[in-house]
C-alpha cells in the first residue's frame, strides 16, 4: 500500500541531485532532482501520514507547523536559486509519486523554459514602505477634553492628521515604486501586509516586489539608498534577494 | 532601516508566508488543498486564543499596542468568547463539504 508521495518545491534549469544532496526540506526530508528534458523538478519524498489531504489540511491550520514548513519550503527554493534559475512553486504541491511529477513536467516543459529564460540572471527584491508621519502637534491636545464637543474636535483633528499622513505616504509610495521600477526588469505591487499579523508599528503603504538583474543590483540599491536617506528612519524595509516568487505566472502553466 | 541592510536581510514570517502561500507557481498536485482557506486573519485570532506566549516568542505582539485589547478595559473571558465565535463564523464560511480522502473541488484563484 502506498505510504509516501512526492512533494514539489520548484522547477529549475537542469541541476543534479548531487548539487542538492546536502539540503533538508519539509520535515527534514532529503531533497533530490527529477530531471526532465530541459527542466528539473526539485522534490522530496514525504509521508502520506503528513501530506494526504486530511492530514495536510489539519497541519495547515496549525500555525507552528505552517510556519516551520513554510520556512523549510523557502529554504529549499532559495538554495536552488543559488545554483540555477528557479521557478518557485507555491507550497504544498504534492504528487502521488515521481511518475506523476514527470507527467506534470512534460505538460509544462515548453512554457517553463520560456519563463526560465525571462528569469535568468535575476533576483527578486522586496520593498515595504510605512507611513511614518511627524507626531501630531500637541496644540490643544495636551489637556483631556472636558466636553463632548472638545472631544469630537480633538478626534477630528487626529483623524485629519492621520488621513493627511496617509495621503502623503501614498503619494511617496507611488513615487518610490516608479523610481525603483526604472532599474528593474519587472515590478509588482502586493496587498499591504495586515498590520495586526505583521506586528508592524506603522501602517504599510507599499508592499512591492522587483525583478532585478544581477548587473543592475548596484543601481537598484543606489536608488534605495537615496530613498532611505530622504525619508524618516524605518520608512523602508528591504528584503532579498528572493527567488522570483512574484514573477512566475499565477495561473496553471 | 536607516541604511541598507546587507543582502539576505532577515525576512519576517509574514514575508515568507505571503510568498509561499499566495505567490509562486500553482501546479495542480494529486493531493488537493486550498491554501486560501488559511485566512491570515483567522491565524491572528487563533494566536490570540491559543497562546499569547508562543506568539510573542515569534515576535508577534501587536495586541500590546492595541488600546482596544488592553487588560482592564475589556473582560478577557468575554473577549475570548467573542473571538471564538468569530473563528467559528470564518471556519463555517470557508469550510469545504468533503471530509473524505477523495479529491476535493479545484482550488479557486482569488484576486
Amino acid at each position: 500500500m502506498r505510504t509516501t508521495a512526492t512533494y514539489l518545491y520548484a522547477i529549475t534549469r537542469p541541476i543534479s541531485s548531487a548539487e542538492v544532496s546536502e539540503l533538508r526540506g519539509v520535515g527534514g526530508t532529503a531533497v533530490r532532482v527529477i530531471a526532465h528534458r530541459e527542466i528539473a523538478g526539485l522534490v522530496s519524498t514525504v509521508e502520506l501520514s503528513d501530506f494526504a489531504e486530511q492530514a495536510l489540511a489539519a497541519h495547515l491550520e496549525d500555525l507552528d507547523w505552517l510556519a516551520r514548513t513554510a520556512r523549510e519550503h523557502d529554504e529549499v527554493v532559495r538554495a536552488a536559486a543559488r545554483i540555477a534559475t528557479t521557478m518557485p512553486l507555491r507550497m504544498a504541491t504534492v504528487c502521488l509519486d515521481d511518475d506523476a511529477v514527470h507527467t506534470r513536467l512534460e505538460t509544462l516543459s515548453h512554457s517553463a523554459v520560456a519563463v526560465l529564460s525571462e528569469l535568468d540572471g535575476c533576483d527578486e527584491w522586496g520593498v515595504k514602505m510605512f507611513a511614518i508621519g511627524p507626531p501630531p502637534s500637541t496644540e490643544g491636545t495636551t489637556a483631556e477634553p472636558s466636553t463632548g464637543t472638545a472631544y469630537l474636535t480633538q478626534r477630528r483633528r487626529q483623524l485629519a492628521h492621520r488621513d493627511s499622513t496617509r495621503e502623503t505616504a501614498a503619494h511617496d509610495a507611488g513615487a518610490a515604486f516608479a523610481r525603483l521600477s526604472k532599474v528593474a526588469v519587472a515590478s509588482r505591487q502586493h496587498r499591504p501586509q495586515d498590520q495586526r499579523l505583521s506586528g508592524a508599528e506603522h501602517p504599510m503603504v507599499l508592499n512591492a516586489a522587483f525583478l532585478v538583474t544581477r548587473q543592475d543590483e548596484d543601481a537598484f540599491r543606489a536608488v534605495m539608498t537615496d530613498l532611505v536617506e530622504q525619508s524618516p528612519p524605518d520608512a523602508f524595509a528591504l528584503t532579498g534577494p528572493w527567488p522570483p516568487y512574484s514573477f512566475v505566472p499565477s495561473e496553471d502553466l | 532601516m536607516t541604511s541598507l541592510p546587507a543582502r539576505q536581510d532577515a525576512s519576517t514570517l509574514a514575508d515568507v508566508l505571503e510568498r509561499v502561500l499566495d505567490k509562486g507557481l500553482v501546479i495542480a498536485g494529486d493531493i488537493r488543498v486550498n491554501l486560501l482557506d488559511i485566512e491570515l486573519l483567522t491565524i491572528k485570532i487563533r494566536l490570540l486564543i491559543a497562546s499569547v506566549d508562543k506568539a510573542r516568542e515569534m515576535g508577534i505582539d501587536w495586541w500590546e499596542h492595541d488600546p482596544t485589547l488592553s487588560v482592564g478595559q475589556r473582560d478577557i473571558a468575554e473577549e475570548n468568547r467573542a473571538l471564538r465565535s468569530r473563528v467559528a463564523e470564518l471556519e463555517a464560511a470557508s469550510h469545504r463539504p468533503a471530509q473524505n480522502e477523495a479529491a476535493s473541488p479545484q482550488a479557486q484563484e482569488h484576486e
